[in-house]
């Protein structure tokens, strides 16, 4: 057979990669306990209460929570929820409506029992939504849905009547234990221990077999249903898990504003902007949304500072910004080693 | 009896903004996938455009259709080549989304910073002109709102149907790649339907101007009406998005008459739910876009 | 060497950080058919995206009567008659058989001649010319197979590349595609043709390619790659024996 010719064929280089990986696992986190230590220590060499810093980090603690929920179903699964607003609402609203009628009779501040039912409440809800609409369809009519579920809650929370105070919603200044005093310290230690601990979770539950689970959905669903992977009940896992951190994000933020009413933790701000975080940050990592919590509440506090009234201009100006220039996030950038792909491109 | 009636004449006619509302969301969703969350504010700011142009300069508002829907045209041609094109082509359907969610904060409160939070409505010389037909009383301009529609719907359906690259769009919304492979620019497809989408969003705002009070905040609500509208009439078909709008109109008109105006949003998003929970596809849909699991 | 159409010079293509070809070169002679061979993932249907210009490579040349394509997109490169017929068929379902035929001569060279085109492909297909009106989607696996090297024919191509043509037919339908291939070839279009019925893409070629995870591993014609050992074993014995 002399007509047959053999082509040299190069030899297939295979760049593990896994060699480094060990090292800089460690170094992340070290980094991370390091950042742990300083803002966990943060109030006692500085005044959390009166200094501003302290409230713009209470903030960002709070939109990483929100974020980070975001992240699990949105980034890690690939199921877009824009309902993640009215988890936060349902959160606000469970521990508001709670403690006005002293339902659990302890009139503790920052009531634990009140801030696990905050979280329990929105799961709940998300797994009734999620159920029928993750089990018939997937993609854009998922989002359709939880755009709608979120209508649906604001408007019932505006409805209410005496139940939810309606459009004034719930005044709960009255309700402070009266040997109590209003110091933001505490607000910044309690949505750091959740910022922390919610991370902790998504880490653990993405670097688990959920994790993997919940990449291959996001990958190719018939593949991971044909490979035996329960879809819906990874999704709806994925769902409610997202609600219950939205809810306790939007408990927290009840306790530092001690005024619930639908125009404040159900507005399109709770919906849109821990997603543009999570996806700055960089989608489906685990630091991508702290990272754009941090920047995007840095950008809209200084907006507000020197642009007082312009500041919404300013922030649809840096959502299409980052949409065009940075579609991939921040991590992203950071994730794509250059002599990844290029070694062997030019290799052969 | 009677007023049965006129409450669902009222629905029909209310309903036709959604529907013409709706047809645009359907051409950018059927070939981009984009979700425009900001089409509803793209409305709002043509509705202040005409209304602008007739405080100003006592332009009649169906006058300024004529200046109205090629401004955006040209307006959606603009945007879509400056950001959504590269969004366009991307798998991650968050950053389009975005992208429309930066641009409805961005027009809506450049919006308020130039005709501030005061809503707006028309009042033209013919505003509180009636017809009454069979009893039925009638506003000229809510009777005109349908005529829109339905010039709409026939306009972009003869350009669907009709022209080359109207046929090149209903196979764009099918299969892109494969539309490429047959050497058609997608890219100017894609920036055509969405152009068009724009456009309808400006025959939309004429309609809104004359009969709506409107304000800056209105545009996303609205652009969610159009969104269920959507759903309920099925994506892929133009007459079946407007039908869907004159269905929501009706729902609407229905709920507020029966059980009361606070109400009417929980019956229009909760037949929202229903739809995309039980009948996917809508009512007139020419197929599911979206697979079941 | 005889009058090449197409030569692919050591183009390496790559999806974001992962290669997936790998200086691969091939020839393809004018009025012939090509046969590109090679299990799943070999990097097949990623050759011919990139010949017709939906993947762009890193490296490496097309050139196509001489001139280099790379930096054209796929519009111009269809201008040029290269034309492909996608895997899986990829017709437009909800358009009928005449808008999908329509949209095949799109450009304006192509258009000139319409009328001319569906005169021959409805002399290649008559079925279509019966089901003109109806829905594509509607019509049976042959008939779309049909329909979409009908709809790359509306296109004035000198080469067509046939991605999978025998995908999901019948041993007998899969015999009328080849007839109508051969058919067409010898109407004077030159056919370039990815195959994992490779005992019948090898029957009918004058040369074939074997690909292996990205890279071009052999070549040689028809025959003597049909009595090659190594593809014998490799790939006609167990996806031969269905014939």
């Amino acid at each position: 057979m002399g007509g047959i010719e053999r082509i040299e064929s190069a030899d297939v280089r295979l760049v593990a990669g896994t060699k480094g990986l060990n090292k800089r696992k460690l170094i992340w986190a070290g980094l991370g306990v390091l950042a742990v230590v300083f803002f966990g220590t943060l109030p006692f060499y500085y005044d959390v209460h009166n200094g501003q810093y302290g409230v713009f980090f209470f903030n960002v603690f709070v939109y990483a929570i929100v974020a980070q929920g975001w992240n699990l179903i949105g980034g890690y699964t690939g199921q877009i929820s824009l309902g993640q607003n009215a988890f936060f609402g349902i959160g606000a609203y469970t521990m508001a409506l709670l403690w006005f009628n002293d339902v659990t009779k302890t009139g503790y501040y920052f009531d634990p029992v009140l801030m696990i039912a905050s979280a329990v409440a929105p799961a709940i809800v998300a797994v009734l939504v999620g159920l029928p609409l993750l089990s018939r369809l997937r993609g854009d009519y998922f989002a359709f849905g939880t755009l709608g579920m979120g209508m649906i809650v604001t408007v019932l929370f505006i409805n209410g009547g005496y139940f939810t105070g309606g459009a004034e919603g719930r005044m709960l200044v009255s309700k402070m234990p009266p040997d109590v005093v209003f110091n933001l310290r505490t607000h910044y230690w309690v949505a750091f221990l959740v910022a922390v601990l919610v991370t902790l979770v998504v880490y653990f539950l993405t670097s688990s077999r959920v994790g993997l689970a919940l990449k291959a959905i996001r990958e190719d669903e018939v593949a991971a249903a044909s490979h035996g992977v329960n879809v819906l009940k990874y999704k709806v896992i994925a769902f409610a898990v997202g609600a219950s951190t939205a809810g306790v994000a939007g408990s927290i933020y009840g306790y530092y504003l001690l005024q619930v009413t639908p125009s404040n933790v159900l507005t399109q701000n709770w919906l849109f902007y821990p997603i543009l975080m999570v996806v700055l940050g960089g989608t489906g990592t685990i630091l991508g949304p702290w990272v754009g919590a941090f920047l995007i509440y840095l950008l809209s506090w200084y907006g507000d500072q020197y642009f007082t009234g312009y500041s919404p201009i300013l922030s649809g100006v840096v959502i299409i910004l980052v949409m065009l220039f940075l579609p991939s996030g921040i991590m992203g950038l950071g994730q794509k080693v250059p002599d990844w792909g290029k070694r062997v491109r030019g290799s052969g | 009896m009677g007023s049965l009636v006129q409450v669902l004449t009222n629905g029909i006619l209310l309903g036709s903004m959604y529907g013409i509302a709706a047809i645009g969301l359907s051409l950018i969703f059927g070939t981009m996938r984009i979700i425009f969350i900001a089409q509803g504010t793209m409305i709002v700011l043509f509705a202040y455009l005409v209304y602008w142009s007739f405080q100003k300069a006592g332009i009649d508002p169906y006058l300024s259709l004529l200046t109205v829907v090629p401004l955006a045209f040209v307006l959606g041609l603009g945007l879509f080549y400056l950001l959504f094109r590269k969004a366009a082509a991307l798998e991650d359907r968050n950053v389009s989304l975005l992208l429309a969610v930066g641009l409805m904060y961005l027009i809506d409160n450049l919006i308020l910073k130039a005709w501030s939070a005061t809503p707006r409505g028309l009042n033209i010389s013919y505003s509180s002109a009636m017809i009454v037909v069979w009893g039925l009383r009638v506003s000229w301009l809510r009777l005109a709102l349908l005529g829109l529609a339905l010039a709409s719907a026939f306009v972009v359906y003869a350009f669907l149907k009709k022209t080359r690259v109207g046929t090149a769009v209903r196979a764009a919304s099918e299969d892109m790649e494969a539309t490429t492979i047959q050497g058609i620019n997608s890219v100017w497809v894609s920036a055509i339907s969405f152009a068009i989408g724009i456009a309808l969003a400006g025959v939309a705002g004429v309609g809104m101007a004359t009969v709506y009070s409107f304000d800056y905040q209105f545009g996303f609500v609205f652009a969610i009406k159009a969104l269920v509208a959507l759903a309920l009439g099925g994506i892929g078909n133009v007459f079946g998005a407007l039908a869907g709008g004159l269905l929501l109109g009706i729902i609407e008109n229905l709920a507020a008459y029966y059980v009361g105006i606070a109400w009417i949003e929980i019956a229009s998003y909760g037949v929202f739910m229903l739809v995309l929970i039980f009948l996917p596809q809508g009512l007139f849909g020419r197929r599911a876009l979206v697979k079941k699991v | 060497m005889a009058n090449q159409l197409l030569e692919v010079k050591e183009l390496s293509v790559a999806y974001g950080d992962v290669q997936a070809l790998w200086d691969v070169s091939l020839e393809v002679e004018e009025g012939s058919i090509v046969a590109l061979v090679g299990a799943n993932g070999a990097g097949k249907t990623t050759l011919l995206k990139s010949i017709s210009g939906l993947l762009h490579p890193i490296t490496g040349h097309i050139l196509f009567e001489g001139e280099d394509l790379v930096h054209l997109n796929t519009k111009h490169r269809v201008d040029k008659g290269i034309v492909m017929v996608p895997e899986g068929r990829r017709l437009f379902q909800s358009l009928t058989v005449l808008e999908n035929l329509r949209l095949g001569a799109y450009l304006p060279k192509a258009r000139a001649d319409y009328d001319d085109s569906l005169e021959r492909v409805f002399a290649l297909f008559p079925v279509l010319k019966d089901r003109m009106n109806g829905k594509a989607g509607l019509m049976s696996g042959g008939e779309q197979q049909m329909l979409a090297i009908g709809r790359a024919v509306m296109a004035r191509p000198r080469l067509v590349m046939i991605d999978e043509a025998s995908l999901g037919l019948s041993p007998i339908l899969t015999r009328t595609i080849f007839d109508l291939i051969v058919a067409l070839n010898v109407q004077g279009t030159t056919v370039l043709l990815v195959e994992q019925n490779i005992h019948m893409a090898l029957k009918i070629c004058s040369k074939a390619y074997v690909m292996k995870t990205g890279h071009m591993v052999l070549s040689g014609t028809g025959g003597e790659l049909l009595a090659n050992d190594d593809v014998r074993k490799a790939y006609v014995g167990e996806r031969g024996s269905r014939l």
